[in-house]
């Protein structure tokens, strides 16, 4: 299967790899994984306290190049978006920009899951009110 | 590709026009062969969905239907026929490497019995994201680092024993885990096929998430040996 320019382009040139400090308050972390295909993904956030922005976002991902390309494209999209923001962001405005095959969407879904599990663990840390869709993806 | 119908429904020989349970590759009256749809791939071998099986007695089946649907045998016979039986072929040598192969065994029976798994259904479960416990997903992720460490040493030229070690320690342990998921598997195995349908549901269940922790642990596995017989 041919991988459209943008995920090789993402896998040869991954934006924002490596990690945050797991134990500030102001980063949250969320580890998922994709038991159909054994991936794993951690996408960790550093959030502004006073405006709630996303500073900084990292990722790591161990799994193919749509999930590798999944990620990375997560962590520039929510770079200076704030946590609210960040949470509109559905898998399949990624299936739209990176071209995404159908066999490949659950890479996609595996990038939300993680910009969600970040947040929710960055809003457990910080004692925020989680929305019920927050709470149940964090899980 | 899983070839799920109603196997209950009675299917009629297109020849000697009696009805039949399940469908089978030839009628069981007439003798005659039948098309290839309408079954699944225990059906094929005469066989009601079960988990245990004797796998020298599949193979025996294996050869006798394959002789029977040989081209050969059906020189003189319709064209619809002659179709039928290439068909009823391909078919049979799915139903085969799937049956005897106990892992895509125990997937095919899910995916027949509706358990959602496998890459079709990926993401589809979006209340149950992580279905694999979190210090599974945590203890995978970190084993994945220290195998990109050393694949990095190794591309400088160094070699850190103690790294070396501590994998080779990783492998052993991850493999004692995948034993353990297979042993669990195979009592699964042996509870459903001796169960009613509400047992049946929850060890589908287990065997679900079993297959999803074996996924990861077997995958890691492949990627610490590579690593280390490098």
């Amino acid at each position: 299967m041919a991988y459209s320019d943008k995920v090789i382009d993402h896998y040869n040139n991954p934006r924002n790899v490596g990690q945050l400090d797991k134990a500030s308050t102001e980063v949250g972390t969320g580890l998922v994984g994709a038991p159909e295909c054994g991936d794993v993904m951690r996408l960790q956030i550093r959030v502004n306290p006073e405006t709630q922005v996303i500073e900084e976002a990292k990722f790591k991902t161990f799994g193919c190049g749509s999930a590798i390309a999944s990620s990375s494209l997560a962590t520039e999209w929510i770079k200076g978006k704030t946590v609210s923001d960040a949470l509109e962001i559905k898998n399949t405005d990624i299936v739209k920009e990176l071209s995404l095959p159908p066999v490949k969407i659950h890479c996609s879904v595996l990038a939300e899951d993680a910009i969600r599990a970040a947040i929710g663990d960055w809003k457990k840390k910080n004692g925020v009110a989680e929305t019920a869709d927050a709470t149940a993806a964090a899980h | 590709m899983l070839n799920v119908l109603d196997s209950a429904v009675p299917v009629e020989c297109w020849s000697c026009s009696i009805g039949q349970s399940t469908t089978t590759l030839f009628c069981p009256h007439c003798s005659k062969i039948q098309p290839p749809s309408g079954g699944n791939y225990f059906t094929v071998f005469s066989l009601t969905p079960h988990l245990n099986i004797d796998l020298a007695a599949l193979e025996t089946e294996f050869h006798r239907l394959s002789r029977k649907l040989h081209p050969d045998r059906f020189a003189r016979a319709t064209d619809q026929e002659k179709e039928w039986s290439l068909a009823d072929t391909a078919l049979l040598n799915d139903a085969y490497r799937t049956l005897k192969e106990p892992l895509r065994r125990t997937e095919y029976l899910l995916k027949l019995e509706g358990s959602e798994i496998g890459e079709e259904f990926a993401g589809k479960d979006k209340a149950n994201p992580s279905r694999v416990p979190a210090d599974l997903l945590e203890e995978v992720f970190e084993l994945n680092m220290q195998l990109d460490e050393m694949r990095m040493a190794r591309k400088v030229g160094e070699e850190d024993p103690a790294l070396h070690a501590s994998l080779t320690e990783a492998k052993n342990k991850f493999e004692a885990m995948v034993n353990d998921v297979d042993q669990d598997l195979r009592k699964e195995w042996t509870n459903w096929d001796q169960s009613d349908q509400t047992v049946r549901q929850s060890s589908q269940n287990k065997m679900v998430s079993l297959l999803d922790r074996r996924r990861y642990l077997s995958n890691l596995l492949r990627d610490v040996t590579e690593t280390l017989g490098a």
